[in-house]
């Protein structure tokens, strides 16, 4: 299994070196940068020319490139041409908040998914199963947005229970902290809890339809045991696949959910980054969020070997 | 007796009138105020965006500064003497102002900020008539112009991207780099990216005393909360809910949905900030089919500025083509263009334009685009073709600030230049700047008001400013916008500015 870990590390390196050059492209090709961004419609060319040399934008783009690489494998992602610190730091701070909320997503849409998945595939074609699959398609249909928005005119300004957005640290307060996060919490995991309901019921049916349930069942073991044991454990392996995937659209919900609920975190550092052009923060952003996704990934990989001895990693 | 008794009766209700508001003041508390963006820099010489101004302003103080009509008077300095040949300003400067470090401020403090900003600041062109700056006494400083302007104190005064007065150590430093040490009222605490910038009251303060009451920019600036809270909430929706449920005190900029649903309700006050801005519509006249002056003709005669204003700014608009707002001395009310399409079809024809695809630029801000989709639509039924291009700030206003980037029309906002008065909003035509030719014209009218020291006779100049505008369709004035802001009833005897001032209210 090191064996395995380390040859997926080095694996990884490529593709992080080829996000890193495809967003240094992309950057390359929109036009626009920062310096408008200290100026209003009223500013001349020349103001504007005096900012981007401030800035260091007049330099040669492959010159920027260059230099940048360089720093990064010394290990410092640049500084910010906006907010006057470094990116690591900007990131750094911001991290806790998005991993909060994306794992708090993540566990909620799993726990609620798979049970409903469960659920509608033990009573198939009844009530229960029609009854959580249009819950699911609606979940999956919603916007984030949207969703968000409501939310928060029933339950914080028609019914002020939660507070309508703001972000406040584990550390500074847990009780205020929960209340902060739980609807943006529930509005980032209801679209991936369709998800996964949708994934386990169909991968439970498949399962549950094998030869070896029927013998389980003819042996006589309790129904709630050949569920679960035979069942779900079976049906695992494409739910954990999609867990994976799910990753990257809670990482992509929480940029809408951050900007709905005015929360400081990677989603609205990299979408304000993105508006006023902070190249160092876009790059350095993007190629942490691609290094989370990979390290989820990974983390799949070593799952499937757990959950399916079949598996062998070597 | 009957007469005594009144005359005490009336004494006792004066004494009680004057008391019974500065009982109701009450100290402390936080303010928060939800801001559509984070500000691009805190170094107040390094940026002229508005979101900066809404903070800089709180921490940094100016030697003059507007009042509340908008004419400059004095802040940082007590007054200031001016040589007959018009070239030499002495400013005496006030006593025991003190920096948020707790250092004096010191005529060699002024002497390093306006080297700095007129060296690299964003609007470095408001002091580049300034020859030499130099401490000439222990209160003192002396400005020597290279050549008469009639504007001066007007542009040291512009609170655009404030001339703001730092401690010289941090006007030695690179621009952007400045740390938010300034004079004014509020010193800095925190900024949190993406979050929120606070600021405290700064207990060192002393309110001019030349002053009784806040006037504008200036004024005696009375602290009563203990600090302020900026909170960016770039989603509409956010600040609305915000607002109401109590987490926010002011909203700087609320959609006219909200602002009719909430207005009525006791618990918050709607404020309709108009005039905030001017749209305007700018020719490039540097190539295609806008350097035919028949063209520009032709489209100017295309608009219909009540529908453009009405679609765009429902409720809050007003059709005033002058280049200066209402209350202006220099305001000359000059009656509104009107849409001839008859007039707009035989000017095109005289036009060197023959159909081809001309590019229109906008930023994606909701009510902009829509202003350009009624013009593009009018400019249409003219026979113009015409396509909008809707990008963000940094792309459209990349395109727009240069010549040679392909676009023919761009409308935008024009805010904080017809509030500074005219010269201000001459200054963007003048060499060419904002329709990308020189017009020998202008440039002889603001060189002409720049050396001109009588009053009327510099009315006379903006108004032959405003004739040559829309004569020869160098840029249009379509009208003007304003802002609905929110306010809680908890925050006391807030008055609306060209930025949400914290001091002289209080909370409840």
């Amino acid at each position: 299994m090191g064996r395995f870990i380390v040859r997926r590390l080095l694996a990884s390196i490529p593709v992080l070196f080829l996000v890193s050059l495809i967003t240094f492209g992309l950057l390359w090709l929109v036009p626009g940068d920062p310096a408008s961004m200290f100026l209003d419609a009223s500013a001349t060319a020349e103001a504007l020319e005096r900012v981007r040399r401030e800035l260091g934008l007049d330099r040669p783009f492959l010159v920027r490139m260059g230099e940048w690489y360089m720093r990064l494998l010394q290990g410092d992602l640049g500084t910010s041409l906006l907010l006057n610190r470094s990116v690591t730091s900007a990131i750094l701070e911001r991290l806790p908040v998005t991993l909060s909320l994306t794992m708090l997503a993540f566990f909620f849409a799993v726990l609620i998914g798979v049970a409903a998945g469960v659920v509608a595939a033990v009573r198939h074609g009844k009530a229960a199963d029609q009854g959580m699959m249009t819950l699911a398609l609606l979940g999956l249909s919603i916007p984030e947005f949207w969703l968000g928005l409501v939310l928060i005119w029933v339950v914080a300004v028609l019914v002020p229970i939660f507070p309508p957005g703001d972000y406040v640290p584990f550390f500074t307060n847990p009780w205020e902290w929960a209340r902060h996060i739980a609807l943006p919490t529930f509005t980032l995991a209801c679209v991936q809890m369709g998800f996964v309901a949708r994934m386990t019921r169909s991968s439970m049916l498949e399962v549950l339809g094998q030869d070896f349930v029927r013998t389980a069942r003819a042996k006589g073991l309790p129904e709630s045991y050949v569920v679960v044991r035979h069942g779900l454990v079976n049906a695992m392996v494409p739910i954990v696949t999609v867990m994976g995937i799910m990753v990257g659209g809670l990482l992509g919900g929480a940029v809408v959910i951050e900007q709905v609920f005015s929360i400081p975190g990677m989603g609205r550092l990299i979408i304000g980054a993105v508006l006023s052009r902070d190249f160092p923060v876009i790059q350095g952003g993007l190629l942490f969020l691609a290094l989370i996704y990979l390290m989820v990934n990974i983390g799949v990989d070593l799952l499937y070997a757990v959950i399916d001895p079949r598996v062998r990693l070597e | 007796m009957k007469l005594k008794f009144l005359q005490l009766a009336l004494a006792a209700s004066l004494a009680l009138g004057a008391v019974v508001p500065a009982m109701a003041q009450k100290k402390g508390g936080d303010v928060v105020i939800a801001m559509t963006a984070a500000p691009p820099s805190l170094d107040p010489h390094a940026t002229s965006a508005q979101v900066a101004r809404n903070v800089n302003l709180h921490i940094f103080e100016t030697l003059y500064a507007r009042d509340e009509g908008a004419r400059p008077v004095p802040d940082l300095a007590t007054g200031v003497t001016v040589s007959p040949d018009g070239l030499t300003y002495v400013f005496a400067l006030r006593q025991g102002v003190k920096f948020h470090n707790g250092k004096d401020m010191t005529p060699a403090d002024v002497v390093a900020s306006l080297e700095r900003y007129r060296k690299a600041g964003a609007s470095a062109s408001l002091i580049a008539a300034i020859d030499t700056v130099a401490a000439t006494g222990p209160n003192q400083v002396t400005i020597k112009l290279k050549t008469v302007q009639s504007t001066f104190l007007g542009n040291l005064s512009s609170p655009r991207a404030p001339i703001a007065i730092m401690p010289a150590e941090e006007a030695a430093k690179e621009m952007g780099k400045a740390a938010s040490i300034g004079t004014g009222p509020f010193s800095f605490v925190e900024y949190k990216p993406d979050s929120h910038i606070k600021l405290a009251r700064f207990d060192g303060y002393k309110p001019n005393p030349a002053y009784k009451e806040r006037d504008g920019f200036a004024g005696a600036k009375v602290v009563h909360i203990d600090s302020v809270t900026f909170r960016f909430m770039p989603e509409a929706g956010a600040r609305d809910a915000g607002v109401e449920t109590g987490q926010v005190h002011f909203n700087e900029q609320a959609d006219s949905t909200t602002a009719k649903r909430l207005r009525g309700n006791a618990n918050f006050q709607v404020i309709s900030m108009l005039p905030f801005a001017a749209q305007i519509l700018k020719y490039n006249m540097a190539q295609g089919a806008a350097t035919d002056v028949n063209f520009r003709r032709a489209v100017q005669m295309s608009l219909n500025a009540e529908e453009i204003m009405g679609v765009a700014y429902p409720d809050i608009n007003r059709i005033d083509q002058s280049w200066v707002y209402a209350g202006s001395a220099y305001h000359t009310g000059r009656p509104a263009f009107k849409q001839d399409l008859a007039g707009a079809k035989a000017s095109l024809a005289k036009s060197s334009y023959k159909g081809e695809k001309l590019t229109f630029i906008v930023h994606n801000d909701r009510p902009t685009v829509d202003a350009a989709t009624v013009m593009q639509q009018q400019m249409t039924a003219t026979g113009i073709n015409v396509e909008l291009k809707v990008a963000d700030w940094p792309t459209t206003s990349g395109i727009g600030l240069k010549s040679d980037q392909g676009w023919n029309f761009w409308t935008h906002g024009f805010g904080i230049e017809p509030y500074e008065g005219p010269a201000s909003a001459m200054s963007h035509w003048v060499k060419g700047q904002g329709q990308r030719k020189d017009d020998p014209t202008i440039d002889a009218l603001f060189a002409k008001l720049n050396g001109e020291m009588n009053v009327d006779a510099q009315k006379k100049l903006f108004a032959e400013f405003e004739n040559r505008m829309a004569d020869e369709a160098i840029a249009t004035n379509i009208g003007n916008y304003g802002l609905f802001q929110v306010a809680s009833s908890k925050l006391k005897n807030f008055k609306a500015y060209r930025i949400p001032r914290m001091w002289g209210v209080w909370l409840e």
